[in-house]
């Protein structure tokens, strides 16, 4: 369609009276007809299904039109409330997923874009286009009838540690883990992802600080050091979140699921203990130290809490180093992944065969709310409290193979 | 995939030419361009890198399109604007409008249009696919750093190098160097001219090894004294005299027929009030490494490239202005420019790699060496 309209007529642009250049008009069709080479047509895509939301815009799965058989997902860039043109979050995102490329990160393939016409005011809409992946792990996990061995959930656990490893290794934080960010392929092949809070860091040099946001990480995955308004922090604000999502493997759903910033440092508290100077050197110097109520005489309680649900010791001794409050304690990547939880016997194994018998695709954006079974207090854990009503593996996955 | 250096046929086939703009004007819009993002960013305190990063924008933005098409100050604007974002030093569209227009003559400012945000908003969707969302660029000004920290020798004397150099890569953004050689090739040919010109001869560094017959053999392979020399000068070409009036001035002023056929009047990119004597002095750095180091700040006003400064033989005397010349600035911190540093650890690219290497664009950094997979003891 041509960008050719009556009403358009009258308003002929100020810089048309120059005879060099070209008219708004011919501008017009210029761009429309303009054939980036380096961009193609969102519309080689057929949209199948919407599969989520993510920071910035909806994400569906597509289908490649010349291949029937190739599904990518496709993010839509959202910029309807901009003011200030490409969000600069899609724009570190971007940046962020060039530079990321491994198997334990989603794959980046294009950037796609929609015809510039009259009808859009001549502004294209933009997609990332990824690899598209058939799960992700809170969608897995709502549903009861997916059940992990203790060697898938190592598997599960190793992989997403691997892509920890890389991307810390790479100088980039995620800042958003959280099952839902966690995707896993048909063949059981891990991938972090959604990259649109991620950034790059560099290791403080003395007297030298960094001043990120610390309005950072879904709040039930957020690690005590933000909550208490840390704006230095490093690598280890995604491991705390890693070892939420440890736990939740056997929990089935996100351990700590505090209503707000105060609640969710109290129930962290209760689990991990108080947080004070003594087993936190240096915790009184953060701003919201005194600002926030911290429960006082709480004992640390990860592996007494936990163990009812996970059994394994070295799986309750990971954790245990994973949760720490105090972020120079907790576990980086490398050392989480020499950890005897993965040498030993039963070993990681392969999520293949386990997700054959499951021929939906499964995302939490698609699953029912799930249940508020959080991490119980420990008598109720005693009491062998679990999720009850089971869910059914029908009724709102889409339909993927 | 696309590559962005190119050889001169191609430099000289543009868009703008095929559509009637003659190679020495469309050069010329390319300078006034790159000199007017410079100036922007200066004037909003913008860090070398975001400028560069803004520069590179727009000669990759005109490989593909005609100054015809896009008039070059608005285009300039949203280079600029794209490259605050995704340097990390975000400013607000409308405050370098503010800017642009204080720093262009009315005319100029009318081809931004009846609604300038709106058109740079429009114009940043089509800079985005044209530059195929390749948003990181990498610049010689850390390589130059890189480098000087190699080189044995006399200190004051090596700083003085380094500091005349820093400003030869400044001034390289005026032409489309950054679309001919990567940012590693011309760091040491514009380091081997400003060795030539301060005097400072290397003979020594560190690392060297018997096969070496010059310092840059350590970080690029395969550099010839004809690429050196013809590199420095084009750099150098931007302080003669340029041919006046090669082509209309602007296609986005008035007919050229109405313009004054010497129009030796300074570019309107140069506030009015410009005529600093420290600028004026000779081909003053347009970015200069601030006292502490902390943060690249332009100093004073610039004058335009197109005065003529020294030729080649009088710009041996160039360091004198750069007495006291301060220490290079390490590269930006996290305070101003989120790290670059993303490629750690896979090992650096160089070195060594071929001149040219075969794609500039290798797939994505290998990552981490693969974890060793043994239980730990």
């Amino acid at each position: 369609m041509q960008g050719v309209s009556a009403p358009r007529e009258p308003t002929q642009p100020v810089i048309s009276t120059n005879s060099t250049i070209l008219n708004m008009r011919e501008k017009e069709k210029y761009i429309e007809e303009f054939d980036f080479p380096f961009c193609d047509e969102s519309s080689k895509y057929e949209k199948v299904a919407k599969i989520g939301q993510g920071t910035f815009g909806e994400v569906f799965k597509a289908r490649a039109r010349n291949s029937n058989k190739k599904f990518v997902a496709m993010k839509k860039v959202l910029m309807d409330n901009e003011k200030e043109g490409f969000p600069i979050t899609a724009l570190r995102e971007i940046k962020i997923l060039q530079l990321l490329k491994h198997e334990n990160v989603v794959n980046l393939i294009e950037i796609c874009r929609t015809k510039a016409t009259l009808h859009n005011k001549y502004r294209s809409t933009f997609y990332l286009v990824f690899d598209f992946c058939e799960h992700d792990l809170a969608g897995l996990l709502s549903n009861v009838n997916v059940k992990f061995s203790l060697g898938e959930i190592k598997k599960v656990m190793q992989q997403l540690l691997n892509g920890l490893y890389y991307i810390h290794s790479n100088k980039i934080l995620h800042r958003d883990m959280k099952a839902a960010n966690i995707l896993i392929t048909k063949s059981g092949i891990l991938k972090l992802t959604d990259f649109g809070l991620a950034r790059a860091f560099s290791v403080a040099k003395s007297g030298q600080v960094n001043k990120y946001t610390n309005r950072v990480v879904t709040l039930w995955y957020r690690p005590p050091e933000l909550l208490l308004g840390d704006r230095n922090y490093g690598p280890s604000v995604d491991m705390w979140g890693g070892g939420c999502i440890m736990a939740e493997m056997w929990t089935r759903s996100p351990i700590m699921q505090g209503p707000t910033e105060q609640q969710q440092l109290i129930l962290i508290s209760q689990l991990c203990g108080s947080c004070t100077p003594d087993v936190w050197p240096g915790v009184e110097n953060l701003d919201l130290y005194n600002k926030m109520e911290l429960p006082k005489g709480q004992k640390r309680k990860v592996k007494e809490r936990l163990k009812p649900y996970v059994k394994d010791p070295y799986g309750c001794d990971l954790l245990d180093k994973l949760l720490q409050l105090d972020p120079a304690k907790r576990y980086d990547a490398d050392t989480a992944l020499n950890h005897d939880f993965f040498w030993t016997d039963p070993m990681p194994c392969d999520l293949a065969n386990m997700l054959a018998q499951h021929t939906q695709s499964m995302f939490e954006y698609l699953a029912p709310p799930r249940r508020p079974g959080h991490l119980r207090h420990h008598h109720h854990v005693a009491a062998g409290a679990k999720p009850a009503a089971p869910v059914q593996d029908s009724g709102y996955q889409d339909r993927v193979f | 995939m696309p590559y962005w250096y190119y050889d001169k046929k191609d430099l000289q086939n543009t868009p703008s030419f095929r559509d009637g703009i003659s190679t020495d004007t469309e050069n010329r819009y390319r300078k006034e361009g790159a000199r007017f993002i410079i100036d922007t960013g200066s004037k909003m305190d913008l860090g070398y890198n975001t400028v560069a990063t803004g520069v590179v924008y727009f000669h990759r933005f005109y490989m593909f399109h005609s100054f015809r098409t896009f008039p070059r100050y608005i285009t300039a604007c949203c280079c600029l604007f794209l490259a605050g974002k995704v340097e990390e030093t975000p400013k607000k569209c409308k405050d370098i409008i503010k800017v642009a227009k204080s720093l262009l003559t009315e005319q100029k400012f009318a081809s931004f249009g009846e609604d300038p945000k709106e058109e740079v908003m429009t114009l940043e969707r089509i800079l985005l696919q044209t530059i195929k969302f390749d948003l990181q660029v990498e610049h010689p000004y850390g390589y130059l750093l890189k480098y000087a920290k190699c080189l044995k020798g006399d200190k004051p004397k090596l700083q003085k190098m380094v500091q005349m150099a820093w400003t030869f890569v400044n001034d390289s953004l005026c032409t489309t160097l950054c679309l001919q050689w990567e940012p590693e090739v011309i760091a040491v040919a514009l380091m081997f001219l400003a060795g030539k010109l301060s005097k400072f001869e290397v003979l020594d560094w560190n690392g060297r090894i018997p096969k070496h017959t010059a310092w840059w053999d350590m970080f690029v392979e395969d550099i010839t004294m004809e690429l050196l020399e013809d590199i420095c000068h084009q750099v150098l070409d931007l302080y003669s005299p340029q041919p006046q009036s090669s082509g209309g001035d602007s296609p986005t002023g008035p007919p050229p027929a109405k313009m004054p056929k010497n129009d030796k009047k300074p570019l309107s990119v140069t506030p009015p009030t410009s005529a600093s004597p420290v600028a004026a002095a000779a081909a003053k750095s347009a970015v200069t490494p601030s006292k502490n180091g902390a943060e690249m700040k332009f100093e004073g006003k610039l004058e335009p490239l197109r005065y003529a400064y020294p030729a080649y033989g009088a710009l041996a005397t160039y360091g004198g202005v750069f007495a006291g010349a301060l220490p290079p600035p390490p590269r930006p911190g996290a305070a101003l420019v989120a790290p670059r540093v993303y490629a750690e650890p896979p090992p650096p690219r160089f070195p060594p790699v071929n001149v040219p290497p075969p794609n500039y664009f290798p797939p994505p950094p290998p990552g981490p060496p693969p974890r060793p997979y043994y239980p730990p003891t």
